[in-house]
């Protein structure tokens, strides 16, 4: 017995926001949800035409990201964020090793070569996490019923992220974030 | 005050124009000078203005640069990101000093400081200055800013890891390097001064100064309140004024930061008062230049001036034998040479004055000015006793003849023939001068008392004109008179010695002796003489002149049918005068004319008188030279006939041959009227003159007078006799009734009957009578002479008849 979760995204002026990163953290204290297991998983984060391709990415905790270099000039990626900070050394193609994001958080990278490349990646130890579509909204599904703690962030927009819990049960629930600049 | 001087009038006159010039120009120049010498610091003033402002702004652009640079370097913002403060601190500081920055700040997102060079430690607090972070890296701007009382140039740029993660701040130091670097650029001095408006006593505090600190004070205590504008304004800083710019840099609550910018204005005006200077020494210079350049000027115009002046009153002064030296080109040297030229013709012209004054123009003789002159300076010598001195005054006889009947031409030509004799004869004389007409005089000097020499002199002058003079090949019979007076004997003085040459000189002529030396006994006749002619101008008035009549007898019948009028003075105290006396300088003075007016009136009365008592008797009246030219005088005869009604036939002109000789033709028209009117005429004196007969014969006359010299010769001289009879053998020929004066005996009477003669006239018959003795003579003679021891001629006449 699984619920969905139907999040729409919206800025102040009611414009539904795409490419919002969303995710579902279930409150382990309050509901019998299990922990989620780690599945190992990849990512892909491209570099095309001096741009992080795509911007916002949202990963399971434990992910292998890959930095393909889509362009023909070089860069170097770095982050400062705590929950990963790394660097690589020049190189193009897929020169670059991947990165594993092992522990949840916000990373944001940056090249050093181009200081306007930013991309941020939500690191997040739960399965239940997904882009908004270019409608502003998305659907969790399989959701245990319980109580669970819903953020929605949409860096690329400026805008700020917004948490709130949500219960879930087998009728499909739905939410709907509206965020502000911070 | 009038200046006369014509050099200090042209040196004012120059100096003033250039002196005005001058201090026109040097006004422009110096108000163009001083108001450029402003606008260049007011340009100079902008043009740092501006040169700041862009160096500032430069400043900020090196700042942001190095800011950004640094924010962007990877290692430092992989050390920001660390959060370790020791980390950054150092950080900071290392990067600090790479890019040379001042103070070092970094302050996080929430504008609380993390680390700051300038003030570490301290604890937390907020960045004083929030509007300077900027999120986005390009807005970062650069601004004045107080920190720790010290004032800086700041940036705030954010690191970025990507994203912003906290903003360094970077600061460079406003200090007197800084200053001193913007002033080497815009040759201003600067001064970064800080406003703290809650500061009391200190209003205004320098951050950072090119200037002294006595300096700054001044600068600080002109300091205005500022608007937000950039003020100018002009301090007194130890006394000079200096321009100054205030640029107000920063505004805000806390404190105001001002840039000021001056220069001296003594500084900048230094090139132009050197200039003025310049202007003053060259102004000077010229005013001296044209002082001592018109004096030259007008030296070079006065100082001619002055010799012409000087060579005029020499000339002046009769000099005219230093010429006047001015050798120039110019209107001055034209001047010198007409001043010269003139010189040379009054120096001629004088000559010829002194000739004309001194000189007889005629014969080249001296005149009687020179003979004066000469006598008197003779006479001043001659006074010392050395030697004594003559003088001969010479008539010439029959001169007057001469020049009557021949003409003036004959006369000239015997008077320079007369000087000619006389200069070749007296060699020795110190002057032969002729005083006027036929006059000369001789100045002889000679020993003392040697009358032979004087006397040798005459002689020899009288010998020497007794040939004859030839004009055209006729002889000139002209004899002379000299008298004789002699220095010191005949007188002492120059008046007395003329004066009694003068009287030898008659004496001589009355003596015909040919000269005469003075003797004293001749000056009382003369003196009567002198003194006559002056009386006799009153004469008329006085009624003092009488007419006597001489009568005219027939030789024929002895019967008196014409008397001839003659004159007589009867002088109040010197008795009946002599008309032989009167009468020639009556002629002389043309005072004739007036007697013989008188004359005529008086025989026309007496006349007129003599008929209406029934004594009809023609009256001859004699007529000169003068009374010849005198066109009136028919007219005047005509009235006196008709006033006293008598007959022109009873009326007798008798005229000289001289008479008529002056001016032939005219004296003929006279005559011819005279005779239309019926008046008779006669011709007087006939035998002395030159007179030809063909010309007698054509004037209208009745009558001949044959002259009394032949008449009292005829009995002793056979050939006057003969000359006599052919007389009035002529005078019967051409139809004439001939007359002899100067009957005085009976053998003339006689004689002159037996030649023809038709009437006498002479003392014989009777002196001349007046009038009423005449009248009552004739009334006791029955108009009849009865001539004593001539009767039987008389009656055998008659009986002859």
């Amino acid at each position: 017995m699984a619920g969905d979760l139907t999040l729409a995204v919206r800025d102040a002026g009611g414009k539904s926001v795409s490419d919002a990163v969303l995710y579902a953290v279930p409150d382990l204290a309050a509901t019998s949800v299990p922990a989620p297991t780690a599945p190992p998983a990849r990512a892909l984060i491209d570099q095309v035409d001096k741009e992080f391709v795509p911007r916002v990415s949202i990963v399971r905790a434990g992910t292998e990201v890959f930095f393909p270099n889509s362009d023909n000039i070089r860069h170097s990626i770095y982050s400062f964020s705590p929950a990963k900070t790394f660097t690589t050394k020049l190189y193009s193609g897929r020169e670059a090793a991947p990165v594993q994001f092992d522990k949840a958080g916000i990373v944001v990278l940056g090249c050093n070569i181009h200081d306007k490349m930013v991309a941020w990646v939500y690191v997040v130890d739960t399965p239940w996490f997904a882009k908004s579509g270019a409608d502003g909204s998305v659907t969790l599904k399989g959701l245990p019923p319980g109580d669970y703690r819903v953020t929605a962030a949409a860096p690329a927009s400026n805008l700020g992220a917004v948490t709130t819990d949500v219960h879930v049960d087998a009728a499909p629930a739905q939410h709907s974030f509206t965020l502000t600049a911070p | 005050m009038r200046i006369r001087r014509l050099q200090t009038r042209i040196i004012l006159l120059f100096v003033a124009l250039l002196a005005l010039v001058q201090v026109a120009a040097f006004w422009f120049v110096n108000a163009a000078n001083s108001s450029n010498a402003h606008a260049k610091i007011e340009e100079e003033l902008n043009i740092g203005q501006r040169v700041f402002a862009r160096l500032l702004d430069q400043n900020a652009d090196k700042l942001k640069l190095s800011a950004r640079v640094l924010a962007a370097d990877f290692a430092f913002r992989e050390a920001i990101a660390t959060h370790d403060t020791g980390t950054i601190a150092s950080v900071l500081a290392n990067h600090g000093a790479r890019i040379g920055a001042d103070a070092m700040v970094f302050v996080d997102l929430d504008g609380n400081v993390v680390s700051d060079t300038l003030r570490p430690g301290g604890g937390a607090r907020r960045f004083e200055y929030p509007a300077l972070l900027k999120m986005n890296r390009n807005d970062a701007t650069a601004s004045m800013e107080v920190l720790d009382g010290r004032g800086f140039q700041l940036v705030a740029v954010p690191v970025l890891a990507p994203l912003p993660i906290g903003w360094v701040v970077m600061g460079f130091a406003v200090d007197d390097a800084m200053a001193r670097d913007l002033r080497t650029l815009t040759e201003l001095e600067v001064t970064f001064a800080l406003e703290t408006p809650q500061s009391t006593d200190k209003h205004w505090r320098v951050l950072a100064s090119t200037v002294g600190d006595d300096e700054q004070r001044a600068l600080l205590a002109g300091m205005p309140q500022l608007a937000g504008a950039a003020q100018r304004l002009v301090v007194d800083i130890s006394g000079v004024d200096h321009q100054a710019l205030v640029i107000p840099l920063d505004d805000n609550d806390n404190a105001r930061i001002v840039a000021v910018l001056h220069r001296s204005l003594g500084g900048a005006l230094a090139a132009f008062e050197r200039l003025r200077n310049t202007l003053i020494v060259l102004a000077v210079l010229s005013i001296v230049m044209s002082i001592v350049g018109s004096i030259a000027v007008a030296r070079s115009i006065t100082r001619p001036l002055e010799t012409l002046a000087s060579a005029a009153a020499r000339i002046e002064q009769g000099d005219y034998v230093e010429p006047v030296r001015i050798e120039r080109s110019d209107e001055i040297g034209v001047l010198a040479s007409s001043l010269n030229h003139m010189r040379g013709s009054i120096a001629d012209r004088e000559k010829r004055i002194l000739k004309l004054a001194y000189e007889d123009p005629l014969t080249d003789l001296a005149n009687r000015s020179r003979f004066a002159n000469e006598l008197e300076r003779a006479i001043a010598l001659a006074s010392s006793g050395e030697f004594g001195l003559t003088i001969l005054m010479m008539d010439l006889d029959r001169f007057k003849y001469v020049n009557d009947s021949l003409g003036h031409g004959v006369g000239d030509h015997v008077l320079r023939e007369v000087s000619a004799r006389l200069q070749s004869v007296v060699e020795s004389a110190e002057c032969i001068a002729r005083l006027g007409g036929d006059e000369f005089a001789i100045l002889v000097k000679t020993g003392l008392a040697h009358d032979r020499d004087c006397t040798n002199t005459a002689r020899r002058i009288v010998d020497a004109l007794e040939a004859p003079i030839l004009f055209e090949g006729q002889p000139l019979d002209v004899g002379a008179s000299i008298g004789i007076a002699r220095f010191p004997d005949h007188g002492r003085d120059a008046q007395t010695l003329v004066r009694n040459a003068d009287i030898a000189m008659y004496a001589a002529k009355r003596n015909k002796t040919g000269y005469a030396v003075y003797e004293s006994h001749y000056d009382t006749t003369q003196q009567e003489h002198l003194s006559l002619l002056s009386e006799l101008r009153r004469a008329v008035e006085r009624n003092e002149l009488r007419l006597y009549y001489q009568p005219k007898v027939s030789l024929h019948s002895a019967n008196i049918s014409a008397v001839e009028a003659l004159i007589r003075w009867e002088h109040p105290t010197r008795g009946l005068v002599s008309p032989a006396l009167f009468i020639p300088f009556a002629e002389q003075t043309g005072y004739i004319k007036l007697l013989t007016r008188w004359v005529l009136r008086e025989a026309m009365r007496q006349c007129g008188e003599w008929l209406r008592e029934g004594l009809r008797l023609t009256i001859s009246v004699n007529i000169s030279a003068r009374d010849l030219m005198n066109r009136d005088l028919p007219e005047q005869v005509a009235a006196l006939l008709t006033e006293y009604c008598v007959p022109p036939s009873l009326l007798c002109l008798e005229i000289t041959e001289s008479g008529f000789m002056e001016d032939p033709a005219h004296a003929q028209r006279v005559l011819d009227r005279l005779s239309e009117l019926g008046v008779k005429l006669s011709i007087d004196d006939y035998g002395t003159g030159y007179s030809s007969l063909s010309y007698v014969m054509r004037l209208p006359v009745q009558e001949l007078k044959i002259d009394r010299s032949f008449i009292a010769q005829m009995a002793s001289d056979p050939e006057i006799a003969t000359i006599v009879r052919s007389t009035i053998d002529l005078g019967h020929n051409l139809n004439l009734k001939v007359v002899a004066e100067g009957v005085e005996d009976l053998a003339a009477w006689n004689m002159l009957r037996v030649l023809g003669c038709d009437d006498a006239q002479g003392f014989f018959m009777s002196k001349p009578l007046e009038a009423r003795a005449l009248s009552a003579w004739m009334r006791a003679n029955d108009a009849r002479f009865d001539c004593p021891g001539a009767i039987s001629n008389t009656a055998r006449l008659r009986s002859l008849r």
